[in-house]
C-alpha cells in the first residue's frame, strides 16, 4: 500500500473505487454543498482495504437549521437518493433533533444506505473539527482520526469493530503519534494489549 | 456459557483475528491497484448480493432496529 500520511491528509493514489466507495463519493458530494460531514464507521477500515462490505456508512454532521436540511433533502431526491424511513423533510429533521438516525439508500435499493446523524457530544465535534481528507482517485472524503477510529472500536468491543481496529493498527502503527494514540486509549479506558495494539 | 463454547470462541477470535494481521501485512507490501483490485471484486460482489436480497424496506428497518447493541455501548 501506498500512501502518503499527515495529520490532516491521507493520499491513496490508483486505488480502485468499489462499488462502496462510488456510493458514499455521490452521497458526500451532494451532501458537502449543505454542510461539512465525517465519516466515522466500519467504513473506514474498508476504505483502506479490509476485506468485508458492510450495511450502513455513518455519518456525523453538526447540527443544522431546518431550512437547509431541507435543501439538503431536496437535493439529495434529486440525486437519485430516497430517505428509506417513512417521513417526509420535516418529519426527517424531527427525528435527528431528537437524536436518531436518518437512513439514505439509492433510489428503490436500502444496501448500502447512509446513517446521518447530528453530533452529540465533545468527542463528536472533536472528530468532526478534527476529521482527515482522504484522497482517493476522482474525490476527497472525509473520515474520522485514524487514532481515535481505533480506540472507539476496541472500546465497542464486538469480534467485527476489534477486527477492524487490528486492521487500522496493522496498516497505521508506523504513523500515528504515539502521545495522542496512549491518549485516547486512556480516554476510552481501554487497553490493545491483548490484541497486540501497544504504543 | 460453557467452559467448552468460550474456549471455542476465543478461539475463532484469534483465528481471525491472525487473518486479519495476514491480510494487512500483504496490503501493505501490495501496490494500491492491485490490493484494490481484489478488493473491489470482492465488495461489487457482496453488494450485487445485497441488492437481489428479498426484503422489503420496511422488514430491513425492523431488523436494524432491533440488531443487538454493541457490547460496550458508550454512553452518551
Amino acid at each position: 500500500m501506498d500512501i502518503q500520511y499527515s495529520d490532516r491528509q491521507i493520499v491513496v493514489s490508483e486505488k480502485v473505487l468499489t462499488d462502496l466507495d462510488r456510493f458514499v463519493m455521490d452521497f458526500t458530494r451532494i451532501l458537502e454543498k449543505s454542510t461539512p460531514y465525517v465519516i466515522v464507521s466500519g467504513y473506514v477500515a474498508i476504505l483502506f482495504g479490509r476485506s468485508r462490505g458492510t450495511e450502513d456508512i455513518d455519518i456525523l454532521i453538526p447540527p443544522l437549521e431546518q431550512d437547509t436540511f431541507v435543501h439538503l433533502y431536496r437535493d439529495l431526491i434529486a440525486g437519485g437518493f430516497e430517505f428509506l424511513n417513512a417521513e417526509h423533510d420535516h418529519g426527517l429533521y424531527d427525528m435527528l433533533v431528537r437524536g436518531m438516525g436518518v437512513r439514505i439508500a439509492q433510489h428503490t435499493q436500502f444496501i448500502p444506505n447512509i446513517e446521518l446523524k447530528l453530533l452529540k457530544d465533545d468527542l463528536d465535534r472533536h472528530v468532526l473539527e478534527n476529521r482527515i481528507a482522504v484522497t482517493i482517485p476522482d474525490a476527497s472524503l472525509f473520515i474520522s482520526p485514524v487514532d481515535i477510529q481505533i480506540a472507539y472500536k476496541l472500546y465497542l468491543g464486538s469480534d467485527k469493530d476489534i477486527e477492524d481496529a487490528v486492521y487500522l493498527w496493522e496498516i497505521f502503527k508506523d504513523d500515528l503519534d504515539s502521545t495522542r494514540m496512549k491518549k485516547w486509549m486512556k480516554e476510552f479506558d481501554i487497553s490493545g494489549d491483548e490484541y497486540g495494539i501497544f504504543m | 456459557m460453557s467452559m467448552e463454547f468460550s474456549c471455542d470462541r476465543k478461539t475463532r477470535r484469534m483465528e481471525r483475528l491472525a487473518f486479519v494481521r495476514t491480510y494487512a501485512a500483504w496490503v501493505k507490501k501490495t501496490p494500491n491497484a492491485e490490493w484494490s483490485r481484489e478488493q473491489a471484486v470482492l465488495i461489487n460482489s457482496l453488494m450485487e448480493n445485497a441488492r437481489n436480497m428479498p426484503l422489503s424496506r420496511q422488514v430491513y428497518l425492523e431488523r436494524v432496529a432491533g440488531r443487538r447493541r454493541p457490547r460496550r455501548q458508550r454512553e452518551r
